[in-house]
């Protein structure tokens, strides 16, 4: 069986790299520039993703919300036997991890403004500040923040954040709007979106911590 | 690192992705050769994004021929979805790691250790 | 266009809003909103760039469309009527479910399929695995598993069909004539198709079809069976249009019917039976997608999805209720509802008058050519052999609820006698005879198999994904060999 597993990807790879050699010398592009300055952006992939694409960025939004609430529905039943200790760290690193919170938000925020004019936007954003708030997490001590943080709010900022994208791209799409404060009010949502995503799911999983 | 190293690394970890998925008998190992895979697959489009002597895709970084933003875009979208997989093939292996107590395919596909329907 | 993407979004946001409260209001909601949507459109509107050129994503409002709104409609409508007592968050995920498929029956574009057939794939598992039955979970992990890795070959493909033209529109490739004899083009036509048919459940690419449809919950079996895995046969109709590979998907098409039929005839599981019939009558679909008979693949789609989606529903309510799976254990349990779809649900998928599936295999047959109408035959034939043995269970005992099993037999009559209308030329007493004849010769067949029990292979994950890769570099090497295309 491992041989004939073997063969398959080797098969496989083969198979990639004849399809590789068939796309030299590469095609001509057409000038990004003119499609970016249409839409009011800098950035050409900000353009596409918020722009262009947007039928396929919806959708895309959407896979992460379904990705939330199947997390939610999945971990909800788990039966924890034992108190788990909570993970205390050292006063220094429960400082620092106070000290560095600050500046990751700002960061955060500004890439997500600035997106539309250099690299950066929503996506990227969000992640930061999800994270960001997981470090926070695991130096203090994961359920002292998670009861800091109320989740059943945190569900309607989410689900809401979501809607208001829904809706300011939908009324992008039938009116034709264009325009930088677009970009500006869809990064930020999205951000808002990526960043209770990313703190959700990894919040459930690090309060299980793998205990089962 | 040009255009043709990023394409033949990309073919590279598809094939390290898809034999760990195949191979190994845990299923946490499996998931993590899926997702070396989908890594491999989405280099492939970023990959493709360049040209030779190119720039970023953005207005006013000086003359000359610009990258492809259009596979940079779909990336954005592949990455999202490779999360997407990960985080809930991970919730439900916790599930069957739970009820079953192991998480090596061999023992889960034993017919008589599942319970009744 | 306005309309279908005004409707499409009513639905994704309604089932958003039923995550926070009164989740079946708002699923009532989303399909009204859908049906007002779809009478809006209906006629159909030529395709369109959301988002301009040169990048934007072509939606259109053809007949594969329409087809696809309609059975969603009516399934959404079924399942609705059907679960009570389901708890909060299943009927917002079916609803965004609906949404997402919707979607992908009016999309044109390559890399908007993906997005949408993972997001099926997606709500799919969370629905599969809804009620926590380990063996339901299992079936669905694969499921994530082995569609995931199609649709890392898609991607693939994909990327390598957008690196040698630049355009990801289906119709501007159908438009240029894409050229198989590049190794980049075939290799990856090669892959969309090998990636797309793992994901609509192909005999050798998408093993894990079965057990998926056959463990799920019984209006989540329904859904699936009834329109996600058409997603996958839109989306290879849209192929078969960018690339000329119909002969390849007749070949993959006749190994599909008859896979599927040797492993339900022999298979006890009363719900896993019904997944391997959906393998083999997915072959008839993608026969037809294969032969450019449009208008009869898509007949065939919609019929299939009502009378599958009422048998599943029939099977559901009758293993739900007794608790038991297998097919002997359920004769003379069944509550008179459950058996009377059973029947008709049966005596539709046989392909007898004047039900759904007599139309739909009927229009199906004439498009054919005279090679493919003996195989054509020859599946109706396996079919009735394998359904011979749900005979015993159309003794009913007792009353039962109805709900969404009416909405179903309703349509499946309806939609029989509508096409019998609209093709006169299936009146004729040669298409009846044939349909009869089938059936007759189909249950000689199971009496005489019936003692035989061959050793059959089982499917384990490790096989399906060798098989899968397999399957990729077969397809992919057919392709670009030049035979078959």
């Amino acid at each position: 069986m491992k041989w004939l597993s073997g063969l398959a990807v080797l098969g496989l790879m083969a198979l990639l790299a004849l399809g590789v050699s068939g796309i030299f010398p590469r095609l001509e592009l057409p000038d990004p520039e003119p499609i970016a300055l249409s839409w009011g952006a800098r950035n050409a992939v900000a353009a596409i993703v918020l722009g262009v694409r947007l039928w396929d960025t919806l959708f895309e939004i959407l896979i992460y919300a379904m990705t939330i609430a199947g997390v939610k529905l999945g971990l909800r039943f788990l039966r924890w036997e034992r108190e788990v200790p909570p993970l205390a760290e050292t006063p220094l690193l429960r400082r620092s991890a106070d000290l560095l919170l600050g500046p990751v938000f700002v960061f955060a925020l500004y890439v997500a403004v600035s997106g539309h004019l250099g690299p950066g936007g929503g996506f990227p954003a969000g992640a930061l500040l999800g994270t960001g708030l997981l470090i926070l997490a695991m130096a203090k001590g994961v359920e002292r923040l998670s009861a800091e943080i109320h989740e059943p709010s945190l569900e309607w900022v989410e689900y809401g954040a979501i809607a208001v994208i829904l809706g300011l791209a939908s009324g992008l799409l039938l009116l034709g709007q264009r325009g930088a404060s677009y970009f500006v009010a869809a990064n930020l949502l999205i951000m808002v979106e990526v960043a209770i995503g990313a703190w959700v799911v990894l919040h459930r999983f690090a309060s299980s911590r793998g205990e089962v | 690192m040009d255009g043709l190293a990023a394409l033949a690394l990309s073919i590279a970890l598809v094939g390290v992705g898809f034999w760990a998925l195949i191979v190994r008998r845990n299923l946490i190992w499996k998931l993590l050769g899926l997702n070396v895979a989908a890594g491999g697959s989405i280099l492939f489009l970023v990959a493709l994004a360049y040209r030779p002597g190119a720039r970023p895709a953005i207005v006013g970084l000086g003359p000359g021929p610009a990258a492809d933003p259009l596979p940079q875009a779909l990336v954005l979208t592949a990455i999202v979805i490779d999360f997407a997989t990960l985080a809930l093939a991970l919730v439900y292996v916790i599930f069957l790691t739970e009820h079953r107590h192991t998480q090596d395919v061999h023992r889960l596909e034993r017919e008589e250790e599942w319970p009744q329907p | 266009m306005a309309a279908a993407l005004s409707g499409v979004l009513a639905y994704v946001g309604c089932g958003l809003l039923g995550f926070i409260g009164a989740p079946r209001l708002f699923s009532w909601l989303a399909l009204l909103a859908g049906s007002a949507a779809f009478l809006l459109w209906a006629p159909g509107f030529p395709e369109a760039l959301v988002g301009g050129l040169p990048w934007g994503i072509a939606v259109a409002g053809d007949m594969w469309a329409l087809g696809l709104w309609a059975l969603g409609i009516v399934l959404h409508a079924a399942v609705l009527l059907h679960a009570r007592g389901r708890a909060g968050a299943f009927h917002p995920l079916t609803t965004v479910l609906i949404g997402a498929c919707l979607a992908a029956g009016l999309s044109r574009d390559l890399f908007n399929l993906y997005v949408l057939m993972d997001l099926t794939s997606l709500l799919a598992l969370v629905l599969i695995a809804f009620e926590r039955r380990p063996r339901a979970v299992w079936a669905g992990l694969q499921y994530l598993v082995l569609t995931e890795v199609g649709l890392i070959l898609y991607l693939f493909g994909l990327g390598l069909v957008y690196g040698k033209l630049g355009t990801l529109s289906v119709s501007s490739l159908a438009f240029r004539g894409v050229d198989l004899r590049d190794p980049a083009l075939a290799v990856g036509a090669g892959l969309l198709l090998a990636g797309t048919a793992v994901k609509t459940g192909v005999f050798l690419l998408g093993l894990w079809l079965p057990q998926a449809h056959g463990q799920a919950p019984t209006e989540v079996s329904v859904l699936l069976s009834g329109i996600v895995v058409k997603v996958g046969v839109v989306a290879l109709a849209r192929l078969a249009e960018a690339f000329p590979v119909g002969n390849l998907l007749v070949a993959l098409g006749i190994i599909t019917g008859f896979g599927g039929l040797a492993y339900a005839f022999w298979e006890r599981d009363l719900k896993v039976f019904l997944g391997f019939h959906t393998m083999s009558q997915l072959g008839y679909m993608i026969i037809a997608v294969g032969l450019g008979a449009g208008m009869g693949a898509l007949l065939y789609v919609v019929a299939h999805g009502l009378f599958k989606g009422l048998l599943f529903l029939a099977a559901g309510e009758a293993v739900e209720g007794t608790g038991r799976r297998e097919i002997a254990a359920l004769a003379g349990q069944l509550s008179v509802p459950v058996a009377l779809s059973l029947a008709v649900g049966t005596w539709a998928i046989v392909g007898l008058p004047p039900l759904a599936g007599f139309a739909a295999k009927g229009v199906l047959a004439q498009a054919a050519p005279a090679w493919t109408k003996t195989v054509l035959f020859a599946l109706g034939v396996g079919t009735a052999a394998s359904f011979a043995k749900l005979l015993p269970l159309f003794r009913p005992v007792g009353k039962g609820r109805v709900g969404g099993l009416g909405v179903l037999t309703g349509a499946v009559v309806g939609f029989g006698l509508a096409g019998i209308l609209a093709f006169p030329e299936l009146t004729s007493w040669r298409a009846w005879g044939e349909a009869f004849l089938a059936v007759a010769m189909g249950y000689a067949l199971y009496l005489g198999l019936r003692a035989v029990a061959p050793p059959l292979a089982r499917f384990t994950f490790d096989r399906m994904l060798v098989s899968i890769l397999l399957g990729t570099v077969g397809i992919a090497a057919l392709v670009a060999l030049g035979w078959l295309s």
